[in-house]
């Protein structure tokens, strides 16, 4: 699309979540689609390389000051993050720096502090692909996504929410409200780590993200999320399911390399290749569960 | 009492790290590039169409009846009066006429004055293309299966011989006789070694996109644009316009360039030719600026380059016999290949002493888009494709990388592979010495490998040298012109069309006049490079900006205040009046001098022989890495560079293009990649095309040598623009061997490819 | 749209379709040509300005969004005459070459300075990490913003006494 087509857009902002939903409700059921507005970082991009607008251009609101979508919020038990949360706003929230610090991290790696400024939780859930570095983060942190529409609040768990490639359980006129998740105990070890091109302004080829409970040398809660390594954000089962079943001291490097490949299913791509992304699949898992203390 | 004038000083410029004169423009923002140039009236936007496949016959091109073309203006091939790009060979069409051979190779050009419906009209074209056969791979053009070229796919060859190889002739006996000559004599050696290294495409990414805006009025045709080389749209347009009898009417303008590195010398002449054409038919100005993806796509790219090495020495690491083959895909059309060609062929043989050489070079066609100039213009792939080899030798023979390269770096009074005896400013092995003890490399080379935790670090090096300037007679050829002015008040102004691309010419030939006319930089002025008011000084390329072009602008300069002191001896006065009274009593006063090469300078043409280049610059670099085991991901943790500029006119400026130089070839090695599919460019985008960012930059550590050039201004300068891009990958390399012991021939060293070798490695057992 | 912002500290208005990119706003109707457009992707960051503060990719904001922001683009960093110590510091120091990537990598150094008036050197390379440069290597731009960030503190220091 010429970047002149945008010129052709209109937007409009919503006072209330309530009246959002009944627009994009309303909309949805005409068969007409609504762009939802946060960062646009993902959105803006996309539109340059898509075809010149036939038709009319979809309506775009503005959701960037809706309040009811901002905010981070800790009841001491569970931590609440408006979709519209920047990771610039997630780096800088002392609660989530001491309760949270895996998504500190995890948001300082994101493009450069020009996209964290713009960039949202919510867009990367909307966008829902498997290199979105802050899916991952909170596949990790078990994370439940709170999402609206006109027909009520829904709650969806984040290991439900990936069905394929870009697709999801939410409904096309649900609106990504919040996310929410129990916190872990303070000083859990967490991991973050992400393999990309160059150190800034890269997409990962691969990136881990990991929250543990560690308790006399056994694992007993292990969230994973690794990016761009299926088709969907991968939640590591096989992989959680060894952490979780024996101590720390009997999980052997082959076991824990043959439940890795059994969680992944790596392509070959513009970014990487499939042996590559195999290859650091297996060693950032075996690098967290070191850190934890698996002699692996 | 005498008071001298405020434009005279005694202090000296060169030398002296003057804040660059475009500054204060640039750090406002007020600096105009061509998309800042404000919109003139009727001013439409420009297109191009382009062909979607790399070869084919072009049966026709279809507009959309149902699309509403009354307000776009359409330029085909037949429109074009003389459709050639005039370069070294016309064998490239302006527009695709019958036969299409390059994806993105243009068709169609088209205007209109609403930006969106431009887009549309681009898809409203259809081109009917019968698909032929391409070629894409060097090897199988060279084997000539497919003929997609002239005759054998051929673009240029070349041989340099010495020694053994040299026979009179050039008959096909002869140079088998050649060939089995240097053969005979490796064979005959201690240490024989062959290897195969390759050199991958880079894209030169300058951060601001090619642009031109194009007009014609009653003074002619107007093209203001990034543009390194004036004078080179300039002849394209006389070319293709059919105005080679009116020159004066052809007015091309450097705007502030962005960055061009090569990327904006030749190219600029196609996307200023196509928004003239638009111009002259729609009979309105015209703004052609590419966006960021087709700017990769369609312009040029650094030629891909193999380098098949044999070479023999002695027990003792004394370098003896070399015998090569180089072979470089020039793209779909000759463009620059043969000077490219040229340039990496006579740099091949590295920074050494040898008794006998023949190497052996040929440039194909392939149906990719036209490779072109890029810094280093076919050096840094031979350099590769050199250090490699003497990297892998010195394994061989047990030695330390450096230690041997020392052993046979070229010195003064040596002979190179061309039979040149280089006379003088010769300091590859001073800066070996000094690169070698700024980063503690032999302590570090001898301690091994250092693991720490999950990672590893080695370090390596890299010798070489660049030829300054114009390969042998091609300054004599070129007769560049400086014109220096005696302005009010006893001011200079230059007038050349060498332009400042961010490497300081504005700011260093100010200095280097100021210095020759005994005024301060600030008495001297520096405009605009137009082919209207300047001459031509030839290109801003090959490393002659300030060595060649910067000795006319101080001769001219020394000339003209030889002049306004001697009419202050005769009339009295400070310079100002003095130059003010010349000024009212004869007009115009202009030292307008061309360039007079050393005579010193030998060289045959045909046989490539003799003094290649007037002198050479050098330089050693050494890379410190860190490698991860776990990931294969290479940071560069310190790069140290000795390089020999000859005289530092501006040494904060000589950093610059150092640094920058150098990183550049950082990210050739390690992360930049151009990846196709069938002829298309997959990774047209800054997303996937990987530079550097400035977390991933090294720490630089930058020692100026100076070996003056006899012939260069300010005391003795010679080129400094490209010599920084022919080592940082070599080093780089060299460091990961010692680190990982896994020893790439091939660029880039990105993570998947060094995993795929150290598997490939551990599966053979090594 | 009618649209109100706030643009290197004056109140602007301009009529607009809401989706407009920034970057064109600020280069076309409003006449502020020194952001500048290198990839249109958020890539490069040559087109970087300051929305309430904080470093954005203005090829990437909609200027429907910047009702009642604040926007700092180069031209309110300093004037030739009045050169703030980050522009001069660039000048002197070889912080610009080309000067394609200058405005905005000013703009992503001024945001730091703001915040850390004291960075050290991996805290410079992190801030400026979304502004390619092809030209300069980098070092010369991390010493241009080191040597204006001790101008910055002593300016402050001289002005507190």
């Amino acid at each position: 699309m010429s970047l002149a087509d945008l010129a052709r857009f209109e937007m409009t902002r919503q006072s209330s979540l309530d009246a959002l939903c009944a627009v994009v409700t309303e909309r949805h059921e005409k068969g007409l689609a609504t762009i939802l507005y946060a960062g646009g970082t993902d959105w803006m991009v996309e539109q340059e390389m898509r075809a010149p607008l036939a038709a009319e251009p979809p309506l775009v609101v503005d959701i960037g000051r809706l309040d009811e979508l901002r905010g981070i919020a800790c009841d001491g038990q569970t931590l609440r993050i408006g979709a519209a949360t920047t990771y610039l706003e997630i780096e800088r929230s002392p609660v989530i720096q001491a309760r949270a610090p895996m998504l500190v991290r995890m948001a300082k790696d994101v493009g450069a502090v020009q996209i964290q400024a713009r960039g949202t939780l919510g867009g990367n859930l909307a966008t829902a692909s498997p290199a979105a570095d802050g899916v991952a983060a909170l596949a990790a942190y078990d994370a439940t996504v709170v999402v609206k529409s006109a027909r009520g609040e829904r709650r969806i768990a984040m290991a439900a929410l990936q069905t394929g490639y870009k697709k999801s359980t939410r409904a096309a006129d649900e609106i990504i409200v919040a996310v929410e998740f129990a916190l872990p105990p303070a000083g859990s070890p967490w991991y973050w780590r992400k393999v990309g091109a160059r150190r800034a302004q890269a997409i990962s080829k691969v990136a881990l993200a990991g929250v543990a409970v560690v308790d006399a040398g056994q694992v007993t809660r292990l969230g994973l999320g690794m990016v761009s390594v299926a088709p969907v954000t991968a939640l590591m089962a096989a992989t959680r399911a060894l952490a979780l079943g024996s101590p720390l001291a009997a999980i052997t490097g082959e076991a824990l390399d043959r439940a890795v490949d059994a969680d992944v299913a790596p392509i070959d791509d513009v970014r990487s290749t499939q042996e590559y992304r195999r290859h650091v699949a297996r060693a950032l898992t075996r690098d967290l569960l070191r850190q934890l203390g698996a002699p692996v | 009492m005498v008071q001298s004038s405020p434009v005279e000083t005694r202090s000296p410029s060169v030398g002296t790290s003057v804040p660059r004169v475009d500054g204060a423009a640039k750090v406002t923002g007020v600096a105009v590039y061509v998309d800042d140039l404000p919109r003139l009236p009727g001013e439409l936007y420009g297109a191009t169409v382009r062909s979607p496949i790399a070869r084919g016959v072009l049966r026709g091109v279809r507009l959309d009846p149902t699309f509403d073309w009354s307000d776009v203006t359409v330029v085909r091939a037949a429109d074009v009066p003389v459709n050639n790009v005039a370069l070294i060979i016309e064998d490239q069409p302006i527009l695709a006429v019958d036969r299409v051979n390059h994806v993105y190779e243009p068709v169609v050009l088209l205007a209109c004055a609403d930006k969106a419906k431009l887009a549309r009209a681009v898809r409203a074209v259809t081109l009917d293309i019968d698909p032929l056969p391409p070629v894409f791979d060097m090897e199988a053009s060279l084997a000539g299966a497919q003929i997609i070229a002239g005759e054998d796919n051929v673009q240029k060859r070349y041989l340099i011989t010495k020694g053994c190889a040299d026979v009179a002739g050039d008959d096909a006996a002869v140079r088998a006789a050649s060939a089995a000559a240097i053969d005979a004599v490796i064979a005959a050696c201690d240490v024989v070694v062959t290897g195969r290294y390759f050199a991958h495409h880079q894209e030169q990414l300058y951060i601001e996109p090619q642009g031109v805006v194009a007009w014609w009025d009653e003074a002619g045709a107007h093209a203001t644009g990034s543009i390194q080389c004036p004078f080179y749209v300039h002849k394209a347009f006389t070319k293709a316009f059919a105005l080679e009898a009116t020159p004066s009417r052809i007015h091309i303008t450097q705007a502030v360039t962005g960055g061009g590195f090569g990327g904006k010398e030749e190219y600029p002449s196609i996307i200023a030719l196509h928004a003239a054409l638009l111009a002259k038919k729609s009979g309105h100005p015209v703004r052609l600026i590419y966006d960021r993806k087709e700017d990769i796509e369609a312009t040029t790219k650094r030629h891909p380059c193999l380098c098949e090495i044999t070479s023999g020495c002695d027990k003792d690491g004394r370098l003896r016999a070399l015998s090569m083959r180089v072979t470089m895909d020039g793209g779909a059309y000759v463009t620059l290949t043969p000077v490219v060609l040229s340039r990496g062929t006579l740099h091949a043989a590295g920074a050494y002493r040898w008794d006998d050489v023949r190497i052996e070079s040929v440039a194909v066609a392939t149906n990719t888009p036209p490779n072109g100039a890029f810094r280093g213009f076919g050096a840094p792939q031979t350099i590769w494709a050199i250090e490699r080899h003497l990297d892998a030798v010195a394994v061989k023979l047990g030695r330390d990388p450096l230690n041997f390269k020392a052993q046979n770096v070229l010195r003064e009074g040596d002979v190179t592979a061309t039979g040149q005896v280089l006379r003088s400013s010769v300091a590859g092995l001073e800066c070996l010495e000094k690169a070698a003890e700024a980063s503690d490399y032999h302590a570090k080379r001898a301690r091994g490998p250092i693991t720490l935790g999950r990672k590893v670090r080695g370090i390596g090096g890299a010798v070489f040298m660049h030829g300054a300037g114009f390969t042998g007679s091609g300054e004599r050829y070129l007769k560049g012109k400086v014109a220096v002015d005696l302005l009010a008040g006893g001011r200079l102004g230059i007038r050349t069309a060498s332009t400042d691309i961010g490497q300081g010419t504005e700011t260093v030939f100010r200095q280097i006049a100021a210095d020759a006319a005994g005024l301060s930089v600030d008495a001297v002025d520096f405009a605009v490079p137009s082919t209207t008011t300047c001459p031509d000084s030839g290109p801003t390329v090959a490393s002659r900006t300030v060595m060649v072009v910067g000795s006319i602008v101080e001769n001219a300069s020394k000339q003209l205040a030889a002049r306004v002191r001697e009419e202050s001896a005769k009339g009295g006065g400070t310079f100002a009046e003095a130059a003010d009274r010349l000024i009212a009593r004869e007009g115009l006063i202009t030292s307008l001098l061309q360039y007079a090469p050393p005579d010193f300078i030998q060289w045959d043409d045909a046989k490539y022989k003799g003094d290649a280049y007037p002198c050479f610059g050098w330089a050693c670099d050494i890379a410190e890495v860190e490698v991860d085991l776990d990931t294969f991901e290479v940071t560069v943790i310190d790069f140290w560079s000795a390089t020999d500029v000859g005289k530092a006119i501006n040494p904060v400026m000589c950093k610059g293009q150092i640094e920058g130089g150098s990183l550049q070839a950082i990210g050739w090695a390690l992360s930049e990649e151009i990846t196709w599919r069938d002829g298309h460019i997959t990774n047209p985008r800054m997303t996937n095309y990987i530079i550097p960012t400035s977390l991933d930059a090294p720490r630089f550590q930058t020692i100026l040598v100076e070996a003056p050039f006899a012939f260069g201004p300010g005391g003795g300068a010679k080129g400094i623009g490209e010599l920084p891009m022919d080592g940082g990958a070599p080093a780089i390399a060299a460091a990961v061997e010692h680190a990982t012991g896994v020893a790439m021939a091939s660029l880039p060293l990105t993570p998947e490819r060094l995993l795929a070798s150290k598997h490939a490695a551990e599966r053979k057992g090594v | 749209m009618k649209i109100s912002l706030t643009i290197n500290g004056a109140p602007r208005e301009l009529d607009s379709a809401p989706l407009v990119r920034l970057l064109d706003a600020l280069r076309g109707p409003l006449g502020l040509t020194g952001t500048k457009e290198g990839c249109g992707e958020g890539e490069c960051g040559s087109c970087t300005v300051l929305l309430d503060g904080d470093p954005v990719n203005a090829c990437l904001v909609p200027i429907g969004q910047c009702e009642g922001r604040a926007i700092t683009t180069v031209e309110g960093l300093g004037e030739a005459a009045h050169l703030s110590p980050l522009q001069k510091c660039f000048i002197d120091e070889g912080g610009a070459q080309c000067g394609i990537c200058t405005p905005g990598m000013l703009l992503a150094a001024e945001a730091l300075l703001r915040q850390r008036p004291d960075p050290e050197e991996p805290e410079i390379r992190e801030a400026l990490a979304g502004n390619l440069c092809r030209c300069t290597g980098y070092q010369r731009i991390v010493e241009s913003v080191r040597s204006a960030a001790a101008l910055r503190r002593a300016a402050s220091e001289g002005a507190a006494r």
